[in-house]
């Protein structure tokens, strides 16, 4: 198991590279002026040390030797600001490209991705990736690698100083100061359990509460509000006694690691001291200065450590996000079209399906071997109880997926042959999920047409008959909707739907219940501008109302993905089938 | 802020105590220095291993006492905070359960959630932090500089020009990038906008070819997050090298005129190490509380969010005296108007409308015309804007909202199931109902199969009902209304997923109640409605007639339209 991870995290680790493989000269300078930086903020104790060995007492303080030293110290200390910053600067650089490098390779890979991945996988899971993920994997790894090669150098630094300066004391601060590190994964791994404890909860509280919220009106219709409160305050007292208990103990490792800190630096001060009596006139003193250095050291010689276990668990994370966003950008995409794919030029409208066979779940077969041919301008109605495959039909004209068995030719030309570009262009299309993006009004009437003029978009929008709310809306065509339609109602965004593919007026068109909001009055107002669109269009009509189909020139019967009858309207009456059936129902009291 | 720290009372004892622990913490870490000049003025000058041994030990024991002080410190912080946050979200739940629909709608559902989980975390942890170390960072800069003139006073005063250098670097590049980090965060909002639109209109954006458009747009907004990213890293990253350079000078000039000081023999050789150790303390203590200051912007910006959705009053208020209407009719309509905001076109106007016990009223009406609005103003989901509605001939505003709706039977146009059994399900509309009660209400709402399927009443429902299709949920709404018995029963559209045979069982169903019902049904379909006692047509928030399906079909141009657009062409087939 382990081994398998570590070889996952290798594999993560080496896609990382790539990505910051262009960015490799800023990766080299702010290695070699971090680790400048750490010499030089080492360096700074030890010209302050012996400052303070000039200044031994009353008329022995060696003016000239200070001033050189402090002057020193200022050129030091301005020097390792100025790295500090390029060095800040530069990382920053780096994680911010890497991350914008890959948000666009993730975007552009979700223009590709196949249907079947993107309506498998929860919208809200592949953004998180996109947004969540790649920002805590940059924060982790790049920001967390920076703190890792610095806390790595200061910690090497500052044991070369200590000892060149003094090996004795040095060993005290090396052998005792990984303790702090010691302590801090003690807490660290008997804490987990109560930060686990606390998210469970945590997560159990936020799924009452959006369940609770989303449905306030229900909860309020049925007089439930106390009820819901209870229910929520339950779960709010375990959260709270899980949470103390999580929140004190993680706080705990400050002042623990501050504990052993402080236990290090009164070692150090008393064999300081110790040594300094002892070496006192000798020809190598250990002095007051080394001995004001040494406690500076260990004072700082902690941090790192501190920083760097909090690093590596930082980094696990980072790579377990890195290597979703990797496994997302790595997806296959569709089959991209062929290199002499077709352009669909002057449509005509002639469309043929030839044993077709498809299924979403390869053990459960939804279409099997459907045939139909549509001669150009012909309305075709389907119809059929939920789930017998009317959408699956769509999605196979349009390309959403492909067929796994027999062909779908448009004007005699196999659809897998023509790009998929122009074979969509050639297709209007009204689906039942209404959809907006935010945006003006002007701007999602136009998506088919950016270039259309204010009258054609005014025409196609009173064609809709969706001019008369535009224009009651507070900016009228210039209305800023919110995400899906925002405060518009459902009909409202149908017949905007509507209006765009009358924009545009593509030879074809494909109608998914493209009614189903709105009343039937202004539905009928609707269908005479309908009528007019359809002749001579090739149209695709799926609709529940049947209503809405008698006039097609041949209505598909559908249940459970086959064709079972197909004719006209009076046809199928007369044949007093399923669909028969179905019709007659309707007037059933 | 001060409305939110009364749920901080229960929690006084430990708001004190915690920064009170962490102060004598503190003073602890402040003494360390002198210990510390004493081992090398006395111990080491002096020659004195017994005064170094004996201060050492003194350094261990300050480092004891400071922990058990800390650790004390610790827990009453997490015990107010994560109190003071559980009380809090008790109490905003608690508030939220009190809104109106009207109030739900101004303020939206996904605004309130955020409220409950991520702003009430970030609250938590800024208080936990701000009772830790808010009052010790700055304690801890001004205790070294109090220490540093009882060592001396002249050198002191590089202390004293220090500090308020430090605090202009540290809070200017704060106040200068805060904001740029809150307009960073609106940048990264539209890079998110983009990706989650571009997966929820997938379909469109494919059959319009918007592919590469889509990731232009993407590109743009995403070099300009990356540009903003990087201005703002570059301003605060100044933060750290100023500092560094200020804190540096400070130390020359203190060396300086310590040595100045120690030539004339007015200070030792360990004083001027412990006024250098006094100033490090001040810049670990700096960074710390810079850190600090960003959690907590972060935590106030969140809890005055909270604070904003306790200051919505709820909006449901009883009234005392008003007008009575007739008690003949069960419900009543007097020159009803609605407006959902003061701007808008009115959404209902001038309905009057008598309904006697027993009655089947049917709605019908276009788009917008509102249906739905007519009938959320009988349980009072809404309040007229003006006239009155009267239920037994006292009007809605005086009942208790829950009085009111108890006697309701409400099945919504979005059928919303909860996860749990169905029976759980059931039960909201009667806790004290038998599974006979609730058995009747299911065949009655045809959804018996529903639970053949599903197991009986002790069938899963799924998050969001999810493993239930639309018109298996409809129905179950629909006997969860049942069970309730209720005096009123409101359809609103909610037989749309059902197939037509279906519709029509349920409506029989309906008619031969026992408890005769008084009942609205909202539907689009006329077949829906024909056999309704009266149907009210609905144009544009006015009432364009009220009668039998028959007597409307002479009458009622809008009706006879609607109907026509529904039925004329079979009569021609």
């Amino acid at each position: 198991m382990k081994k398998t991870r570590v070889k996952a995290e290798r594999g993560t680790l080496k896609k990382v590279l790539l990505y910051i493989r262009p960015y490799w000269f800023h990766v080299i300078v702010s290695v070699l002026l971090s680790a400048l930086t750490v010499a030089l903020t080492l360096y700074i104790p030890v010209l302050v040390g012996r400052v303070i060995d000039h200044v031994v007492g009353a008329g022995k303080v060696d003016y000239e030797s200070v001033i050189k030293l402090l002057v020193r110290i200022g050129v030091v200390a301005v020097g390792t600001a100025l790295l500090q910053w390029i060095v800040t600067s530069v990382n920053n650089r780096v994680t911010y490209h890497v991350v914008r490098d890959v948000r666009d390779e993730a975007f552009c890979r979700l223009q590709i991705l196949p249907l079947s991945y993107l309506d498998k996988h929860p919208a809200g899971e592949i953004v998180s990736r996109v947004i969540t993920d790649v920002d805590q994997f940059a924060d982790g790894l790049l920001l967390g690698f920076s703190q890792l090669f610095t806390g790595g150098a200061t910690i090497l630094g500052t044991v070369g100083f200590m000892i060149a300066i003094r090996p004795t004391i040095a060993a005290v601060v090396i052998v005792l100061t990984p303790l702090s590190f010691v302590a801090a994964r003690f807490i660290a791994t008997h804490t987990y359990r109560y930060f686990q404890a606390q998210s469970e909860t945590r997560a159990e509280q936020t799924a009452l509460v959006e369940e609770m919220l989303t449905n306030q009106k229900v909860v309020k219709a049925f007089s439930q509000e106390e009820n819901a409160a209870a229910r929520f305050d339950e779960i709010n007292g375990r959260l709270q006694k899980t949470s103390l208990k999580a929140v004190f103990f993680s706080s705990l490792t400050n002042p623990t690691t501050r504990f052993v800190n402080n236990v290090v630096y009164a070692l150090v001060a008393l064999t300081g001291a110790i040594i300094c009596i002892a070496t006192a006139g000798t020809a190598a003193p250990f002095t007051v200065g080394c001995l004001s250095a040494f406690l500076s050291y260990a004072n700082q010689y902690t941090k790192p450590f501190n920083e760097i276990s909090g690093v590596v668990s930082e980094l696990q994370n980072a790579l377990a996000c890195a290597s979703r966003i990797f496994d997302l950008i790595g997806q296959p995409p569709q089959k991209p079209d062929d290199v002499d794919a077709v352009v669909l030029q002057d449509v005509r409208g002639s469309v043929e399906l030839r044993d077709v066979a498809f299924s979403y779940l390869p053990d459960k077969p939804l279409i099997e071997d459907l045939n139909l041919s549509v001669q150009p301008g012909q309305r075709i109605a389907i119809v059929g109880p939920t789930g017998c495959g009317k959408t699956t039909l769509i999605n196979l004209l349009m390309r959403f997926y492909d067929a796994d068995a027999g062909e779908i030719r448009v004007d005699g030309e196999d659809i897998r042959c023509l790009t998929r570009r122009s074979l969509r262009a050639g297709y209007g299309m009204v689906l039942q999920d209404t959809w907006l993006r935010s945006g003006t009004i002007r701007e999602n009437l136009s998506l088919g047409k950016p270039d259309a003029t204010q009258d054609e978009i005014v025409a196609a929008c009173r064609a809709a008959h969706a001019h008369g709310f535009i224009c009651r809306l507070p900016q009228g065509y210039d209305t800023v909707i919110g995400e899906d339609g925002g405060s518009l109602s459902q009909g409202q965004k149908q017949l905007l739907c509507i209006a765009r593919i009358m924009l545009c007026l593509p030879p074809m068109l494909i109608l998914d219940e493209a009614t189903s909001s709105i009343d039937t009055r202004t539905e009928a107002h609707i269908q005479q501008a309908f009528h007019a669109m359809m002749t001579g269009r090739t149209t695709f009509i799926v609709a529940h109302r049947l209503s809405t189909v008698r006039e097609a020139d041949m209505i598909l019967v559908m249940r459970d993905g086959r064709v079972v009858e197909t004719g006209t309207h009076k046809e199928l009456l007369r044949k007093n089938g399923f669909y028969a059936k179905l019709y007659n129902s309707q007037f059933a009291t | 802020m001060r409305k939110l720290f009364v749920y901080l009372r229960d929690y006084r004892r430990e708001s004190v105590l915690g920064p009170l622990f962490k102060l004598l913490e503190a003073t602890l870490e402040l003494i360390v220095p002198l210990v510390v000049a004493s081992v090398i003025d006395r111990g080491i000058v002096g020659a004195d291993r017994g005064h170094a041994v004996r201060m050492s030990l003194v350094l261990v024991l300050l480092g004891f006492v400071g922990l058990l002080f800390s650790v004390t410190a610790q827990y009453f912080a997490a015990k107010a905070s994560v109190g003071f946050v559980t009380k809090l979200r008790s109490v905003l739940f608690r508030h939220i359960q009190r809104f109106s629909y009207r109030t739900l709608d101004d303020v939206g559902v996904s605004t309130l959630i955020t409220r409950m989980t991520a702003d009430m975390n970030q609250v938590q942890t800024g208080l936990n932090l701000t009772l830790r170390l808010l009052l010790r960072s700055p304690f801890v800069v001004f205790g070294a500089m109090v220490m540093a003139f009882t060592v001396d006073r002249r050198a002191a005063l590089w202390f004293v020009g220090v500090i308020p250098a430090l605090s202009v670097v540290v809070f200017g590049v704060m106040l200068v990038s805060i904001p740029l980090y809150k307009k960073t965060q609106g940048k990264l909002d539209r890079v998110l906008g983009r990706t989650r639109e571009t997966l929820s209109g997938v379909r469109v954006l494919r059959a319009f070819g918007k592919e590469e458009s889509e990731i232009d747009a993407f590109r743009g907004e995403n070099d300009a997050l990356t540009s903003m990213q990087k201005y703002v890293g570059r301003i605060s990253a100044l933060m750290n090298p100023l500092t560094y350079i200020l804190l540096n000078l400070a130390v020359i000039g203190l060396l300086h005129s310590g040595a100045v000081r120690v030539q004339a023999g007015v200070l030792t050789q360990g004083a001027v190490v412990a006024l250098y150790n006094y100033m490090s303390q001040i810049l670990v203590e700096l960074v710390k509380l810079a850190n600090l200051i960003i959690n907590i912007t972060k935590s106030v910006a969140c809890g005055k969010r909270i604070r904003a959705v306790l200051d919505v009053s709820a909006g449901e208020t009883v009234c005392a005296d008003l007008p009575q209407g007739d008690p003949a009719y069960r419900v009543e309509f007097r020159g009803v108007g609605l407006r959902y905001n003061e701007t808008g076109d009115p959404a209902l106007q001038g309905v009057d409308l008598c309904v006697r016990p027993g009655e089947t009223v049917g709605v019908i009406g276009g788009t917008g015309s509102g249906k739905t609005t007519l009938v959320n103003l009988v349980p009072r989901f809404y309040e007229a804007s003006e006239g009155q509605v009267f239920v037994d001939g006292r009007d809605v505003r005086v009942f208790q909202p829950d009085e009111l709706r108890r006697r309701i039977g409400v099945v919504p146009q979005k059928a919303v199931l909860f996860a749990g059994s169905i029976r759980d399900n059931l039960l909201w509309g009667n806790e004290r109902a038998s599974d006979g009660e609730l058995l009747e209400a299911v065949a009655a709402a045809q959804a018996q199969d529903v639970l053949s399927v599903k197991g009986g009443l002790d069938g899963v429902i799924e998050p969001s009902a999810r493993n239930l299709s639309g018109g298996q949920r409809q129905r179950l709404t629909i006997a969860r209304a049942l069970v309730r018995r209720p005096e009123i029963l409101i359809l609103d559209d909610s037989a749309s997923a059902l197939d037509f045979a279906t519709d029509a069982a349920l409506r029989t169903a309906l008619r031969s109640l026992s408890y005769h019902p008084t009942v609205f049904i909202v539907s689009q379909r006329t077949s829906s409605l024909q056999h309704a006692d009266r149907i009210v047509v609905l144009d544009e928030g006015r009432v364009a007639g009220i009668g039998t399906h028959d007597a409307l079909l002479k009458e009622c141009a809008v009706y006879r339209e609607i109907y026509d657009s529904q039925f004329r062409k079979e009569a021609e087939a």
